[in-house]
């Protein structure tokens, strides 16, 4: 313990600003979109007044999610693009595994992190393979939430960018199933908001390298030797 | 004395229609069908010299309800439809003759109205076990709608059977029951709806006879005329949706007072159909206005999209009673759960873990030079 | 010895096929066959009984409402709810339109052409249907230029050469019997019908939201009623149901009784034909004291045997040992073999479908034949319909039955055994819209009546909940369709459909043979019926149509 000192750590910055800022802007909207899309499919029971013109907070709450929904749109373009051009830590190719030593990766992190079989594993500098896999995923379900999304708001509003998501409705069934569907996805976030939150933690608890705080200033602490 | 009936071209003469809009309406009428445009030639003769349009009514796996909502109909009656707008040459339901004779009828307006005749078809059709499920003097559904859609000059699917399958292809659809769109190769019109409004039924007959031309279809094939809004969007009672004020438990004081019926299953959100606007028979109530919500009758899959009286459907394979949101909570949970059994594990070994690092940190120490900086 | 086969038969709800054996002008067998399914009974399973409704209506949208009131009544039945009386009433009110409509336009737009010679019509004198028409009735629609004006039309569309839905009738037939005349009033009377058919059932819309299917909840009616709200069942809405009730009344006293009368003179002779089975069964409808309380029905339930008039038996739908349906000649198979009968809580529906396959010229009529199942009650075919009805009527002593029936028998000049017979059946039908028009009024005022008293509850909701059930539940909902008894069976488990069977009437009707080789009421109706021209066997579209078939029923 006396000897924590010895260790040499460097400073790294990992995270760029649009990374950053997207991902503040993404986990506000994220739990705006959760929090509105379930009053939206299970409406409290709030009633103030006695006529319609005199309330409307089952509008608001609509009103919010869609608006909420634009924003994270375009913020996740903004995402997808830095993925060419940003750091190698943005890059796409650190959430799709294609060699044979990502596996591996994942593998190792699943007996570290998750099982704790094993004590210690690979330290990777942005993020580790496995959860590079499950932001991938969730990439793909935020796509998804955008294409049902807007879809099912392309039948309320005239304008172009819901319109080019219409064709979503006949293949996936119907208005019904876009819904169903829609609404089946938020539960992906509720639980991907909570594993995530806590193993942003849970690494910073027992690495101590800053992963937390790495969000907000974009640096962590890396140990020399993986550095290279 | 005998006055003769006017042709539709004669018809759309007294409406001020001119020749070229007369052209215009019999080639929309001949793309519709997938007449080629050497065949343009006897559309226009079809319905220049024939007084009124036959037209074959053909019934396979149906409640007949489809007939019924047509007879229904109140603005044009049923009656000026049958004797002035068209020729019901065939229609089960309601024609003189029977067996053979009946038969007959329909042969012959196949033979003398070669690709001139309008085909209408209520019902799906079951296409398994060679089909046996439906037949007709003898003869598969199947097969009689594929001859008779041949030569047809235009082909309606009236009703959810026809356009979608309806209740008999509900889960498990014992006899793949099919949707005429999938079994005949031509383009058709679909006016869904279990069953659709008689106004919108004749409205869309009209629509070709009268106007000149076949009604704008959606992607589904459906006529926007009367499917391009959802019956929520122009619901009498969307204003309580908008304020969140909503029936509670049926015949609650809400109830009473005509509030929103969302949370008492309203498919309204997700339904296209007319209901809302043109209503139901001669305009005197619509589902959600006699206070039941909508349960989403025009549709693709629709009976199976239940229980009616929940705004979720059941998750497939736990019984009615549990939603996506159940069993999103269970998971929920079960994440919070194990989230938090992971913590108190990691709390108890971290501090072999911690030690372990700092024995490996030690022994690897060597000084690097400093990067990462991009 | 010619085995003639009619199919489709026309001017019914569904697909129907008749084949008969015909031996001296007279038919001497004759089989029976539904020829489409679409699998209710398995569709079913696994769902939410307070679906069912919906569902099971969609097997016929000809007598539309009857199946969901069928199956409100079988899930409320297994989960012991009774319903508020405004619900009751609504739901008479809904069966009742449901009658005046079915029946009128069975009569003129899926019989009438049966007996009724349009072409005929062509050479009438409308003066003298003028005088005729005013004869029988006040109805005020009956001046020579109206009557003129209808042979115009008619005349038009003939001479235009497109018959449309009157190409190949047997018109000119010899067993027409009506004066042009009264041809000429009856194709008048076939266009207002089809224009006041739509009214009637506006009622349905104005309690249903619709109509064809309206809607229907376990536990109520989905109606809220409000006298003080413009958006609930109010004075307004109230007004205009009065308003279709007295224009009903009008047309069945005015227009459908004068018209049966005058065209049942011409036919006497058919009060020979046609009689078939001499077992009658009504489950009795129209409760005034609540659903459970048959004996208030209007009406009454119960069994006739052998004609016996003087006897009426009680009808159980939970008795194991009275109704059970069998698949002899059926295209199913029950897992205790072909032999069996059960009873629908234990029904099973498993295809089985052994030929002929498509396209065939006979059928297979020493197996199976049929797509519909064959019900029995104690082991005997029974007929249902308007006839039992009123015969079960007669027979339990209403006297409003008895007295519609003396007085049509007594105009006619009849014995009431006059009434087993296909004009009987066709009568009888008339006659109960007679009494049902009337009663209609009688619900409307109860209805006023109730809610002038401070009664507005329109739904039970102690059982809505499913927690609130028990783990297994079974049912039965009796009812009386338009085409007589009809009964759906439930058994619930874990809140869902285990079970649910459809017993309906067409099904004892137009079944096929029982195991015992005993012919069902169609089958026995046509035997001995007389067939002048085999190849315009007029004759057995009179009998069957005298049924009103409905096969998308019968199946389902
Ligand atoms: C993380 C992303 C999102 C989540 C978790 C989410 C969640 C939800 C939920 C739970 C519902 C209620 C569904 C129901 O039960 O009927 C809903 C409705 C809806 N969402 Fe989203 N949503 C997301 C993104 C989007 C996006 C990107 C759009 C695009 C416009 C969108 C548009 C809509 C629309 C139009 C509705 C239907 C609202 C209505 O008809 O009143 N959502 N959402
Ligand atoms: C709704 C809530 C949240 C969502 C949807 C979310 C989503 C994401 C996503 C998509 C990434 C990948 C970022 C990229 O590479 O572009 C990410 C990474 C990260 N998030 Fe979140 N996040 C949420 C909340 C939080 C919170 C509350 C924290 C910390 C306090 C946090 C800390 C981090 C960190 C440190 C990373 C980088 C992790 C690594 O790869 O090691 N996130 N998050
Ligand atoms: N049979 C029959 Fe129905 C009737 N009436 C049903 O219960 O017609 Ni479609
Ligand atoms: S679509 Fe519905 S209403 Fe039309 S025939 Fe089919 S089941 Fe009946
Ligand atoms: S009742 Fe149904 S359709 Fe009407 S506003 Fe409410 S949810 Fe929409
Ligand atoms: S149930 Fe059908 S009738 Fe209209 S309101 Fe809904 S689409
Ligand atoms: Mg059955």
């Amino acid at each position: 313990m006396a000897d924590t000192q010895a260790v040499s750590f460097y400073r790294v910055y990992v995270w760029q600003v649009p990374v950053r800022l997207y991902h503040w802007l993404n986990a506000i909207c994220v739990l705006v979109l959760i929090v509105t899309g379930f009053l939206i499919g299970k409406p409290l029971a709030i009633i103030y007044s006695t006529e319609a013109y005199q309330q409307y907070w089952f509008g608001t709450v609509r009103f919010i999610h869609f608006v909420t929904a634009f924003i994270f749109f375009f913020n996740f373009l903004i995402r997808i693009y830095w993925g060419f051009v940003g750091n190698k830590y943005a890059r796409w190719n650190n959430f799709i595994p294609f060699k044979k030593a990502h596996f591996e990766e994942i593998k190792e992190v699943l007996k570290v992190d998750i099982l704790q079989s094993k004590a210690q594993g690979i330290i990777s500098i942005g993020h580790n393979m496995l959860a590079g896999v499950t932001y991938f995923l969730s990439f793909l379900v935020f796509l998804f939430q955008v294409c049902t999304g807007f879809a099912l708001y392309s039948s309320m509003s005239g304008s172009f960018l819901p319109k080019l998501f219409a064709w979503v409705i006949p293949a996936m069934g119907g208005d019904f199933a876009v819904r169903q569907w829609h609404h089946i996805f938020m539960w992906f976030f509720v639980v991907f908001t909570i594993i995530h939150v806590y193993l942003v933690f849970y690494h910073d608890y027992v690495e101590g390298r800053g992963t937390t705080s790495s969000m907000v200033g974009g640096w962590k602490f890396e140990r020399e030797d993986v550095l290279k | 004395m005998v006055k003769k009936l006017p042709s539709i071209w004669e018809a759309m003469q007294t409406k001020g229609y001119s020749r070229r809009d007369f052209m215009r309406f019999c080639s929309m009428a001949a793309a519709v069908a997938g007449v080629k445009v050497s065949g343009m030639a006897s559309v226009v003769h079809a319905f220049e010299k024939k007084p009124r349009p036959p037209v074959v009514w053909l019934h396979f796996q149906e409640c007949t309800c489809c007939s019924e909502s047509f007879i229904r109909s109140s603005h044009p009656i049923v009656s000026d439809v049958v004797f002035d707008y068209l020729s019901l040459d065939y229609t089960e339901t309601l024609q003189a003759a029977a067996g053979h004779q009946a038969e007959k009828c329909l042969h012959d307006t196949m033979k003398n109205n070669a690709g001139k005749y309008i085909l209408l078809v209520e019902g799906s059709v079951p296409m398994k076990d060679d089909g046996v499920y439906c037949t007709i003097g003898g003869r598969s559904a199947e097969d009689i709608l594929k001859e008779a859609a041949k030569d047809a000059a235009a082909v309606i699917a009236w009703g959810s059977c026809a356009s979608n399958g309806c209740i008999q292809a509900a889960n498990p659809n014992p006899t793949n029951a099919t949707p005429i769109h999938k079994i005949i190769s031509k383009p058709v019109i679909n006016v869904p709806g279990c069953p659709p409004i008689g106004d919108v039924m004749t409205a869309v007959i009209t629509h070709v006879l009268v106007f000149g031309k076949i009604p704008d279809l959606d992607g589904q094939g459906r006529p926007k005329e009367f499917y391009g809004r959802r019956v929520h969007d122009t619901c009498y009672r969307r204003p309580y949706y908008d304020a969140g004020m909503f029936v509670e438990a049926w015949d609650d004081d809400k109830a009473r007072k005509g509030y929103c019926l969302y949370k008492m299953g309203c498919r309204g959100p997700v339904t296209y159909n007319a209901c809302s606007v043109t209503r139901w028979n001669e305009g005197t109530s619509y589902p959600i206005q006699s206070g039941h919500g909508c349960i989403g009758c025009s549709e693709n899959g629709f009976w199976d999209n239940g229980p009616f009286y929940r705004h979720l459907a059941s998750f497939p394979g736990f019984g009615i009673e549990t939603t996506a949101d159940t069993v999103g909570t269970v998971v929920g949970v079960a994440a919070a759960a194990g989230v938090t059994a992971h913590a108190v594990t990691t709390h108890i070994r971290k501090k072999k873990i911690v030690n372990d690092r700092i024995e490996r940190s030690v022994t690897d120490r060597e000084p690097k030079k400093e990067g990462g900086e991009e | 010895m010619a085995r003639i086969v009619v199919d489709p038969i026309t001017r019914i709800e569904g697909h129907l096929r008749i084949e008969a054996v015909v031996e001296n002008g007279k038919i001497s067998e004759a089989y029976s066959s539904g020829t489409m399914i679409r699998g209710f009974e398995k569709i079913l399973k696994g769902r939410d009984p307070r679906d069912a409704w919906a569902f099971t209506e969609r097997a016929c949208g000809v007598c539309t409402t009857v199946h969901a009131l069928a199956s409100v009544r079988t899930v409320e039945d297994a989960l012991k709810i009774s319903v508020p009386k405004n619900a009751e009433l609504i739901r008479n009110l809904m069966f009742c339109a449901q009658y005046c409509q079915d029946h009128v336009v069975h009569f003129y737009h899926l019989h009438a052409l049966d007996w009724v010679d349009v072409v005929s019509a062509l050479s009438a004198d409308p003066k003298e249907t003028s005088r005729i028409a005013r004869s029988i009735s006040k109805w005020p629609k009956t001046s020579p230029g109206y009557f003129s004006d209808i042979q115009q039309r008619v005349k038009t569309f003939v001479e235009s050469g497109q018959l449309g839905i009157f190409a190949n009738g047997y018109w000119g037939h010899s067993a027409y019997k009506l004066p042009a005349e009264i041809n000429l009033l009856a194709v008048a009377h076939y266009l207002e019908a089809l224009e006041w058919q739509k009214e009637i059932v506006k009622i349905h819309a104005i309690f249903g939201g619709k109509n064809p299917h309206p809607n229907y909840l376990v536990g109520g009616v989905p109606c809220s009623i409000n006298l003080e709200e413009v958006n609930a069942i109010n004075s307004e809405r109230l007004n205009h149901v009065l308003k279709l009730i007295k224009d009903a009344m009008a047309f069945v006293e005015q227009v459908y009784i004068p018209d049966l009368m005058a065209i049942a003179g011409y036919y006497k002779d058919w009060a020979a034909v046609g009689g078939g089975l001499e077992n009658y069964l009504s489950y009795g409808d129209l409760p005034t004291q609540g659903y459970n309380q048959p004996d208030s029905f209007k009406f009454p339930r119960g069994a006739i045997l052998n004609r016996n008039l003087n006897e009426v038996h009680d009808v159980n739908g939970k008795d194991s040992e009275e109704i059970k349906e069998y698949i002899a000649h059926s295209w199913y198979k029950y897992a205790g073999g072909d032999k069996t009968g059960l009873h629908p809580w234990d029904g099973e529906t498993e295809f089985n479908h052994t030929g002929p396959k498509p396209p065939y010229d006979f059928l297979d009529i020493d197996g199976k034949y049929s797509w519909i199942k064959t019900p029995r009650w104690r082991g005997n075919p029974m007929e249902v319909g308007p006839l039992a009805r009123l015969l079960v009527g007669y027979a339990s002593g209403s006297d409003e039955v008895k007295d519609v029936i003396h007085e049509a028998i007594h105009a006619l000049q009849v014995p009431v055994t006059a009434l087993f017979s296909t004009l009987g059946r066709t009568a009888a039908r008339g006659l109960e819209t007679r009494l049902v028009a009337r009663w209609m009024k009688g619900f409307y005022d109860d209805l006023l009546a109730n809610i002038k008293n401070g009664d507005t509850r329109t739904f039970n909701d102690e059982r809505w909940e499913p927690d609130t059930w028990p783990k297994t539940a079974e049912g039965v909902g009796l009812t009386e369709a338009p085409r007589g008894a009809l009964a759906h069976w439930i058994r619930i488990k874990d809140k869902v459909i285990d079970n649910y069977q459809l017993v309906v009437p067409s099904t004892w009707n137009a079944s096929p043979k029982d195991h015992n080789g005993k012919r069902s009421a169609y089958e026995e109706s046509l035997v001995g019926t007389p067939v002048a021209n085999e190849d315009a066997p007029i004759e057995i579209l009179r009998t069957v149509h005298s049924f009103d078939p409905c096969i998308a029923c019968a199946v389902h």
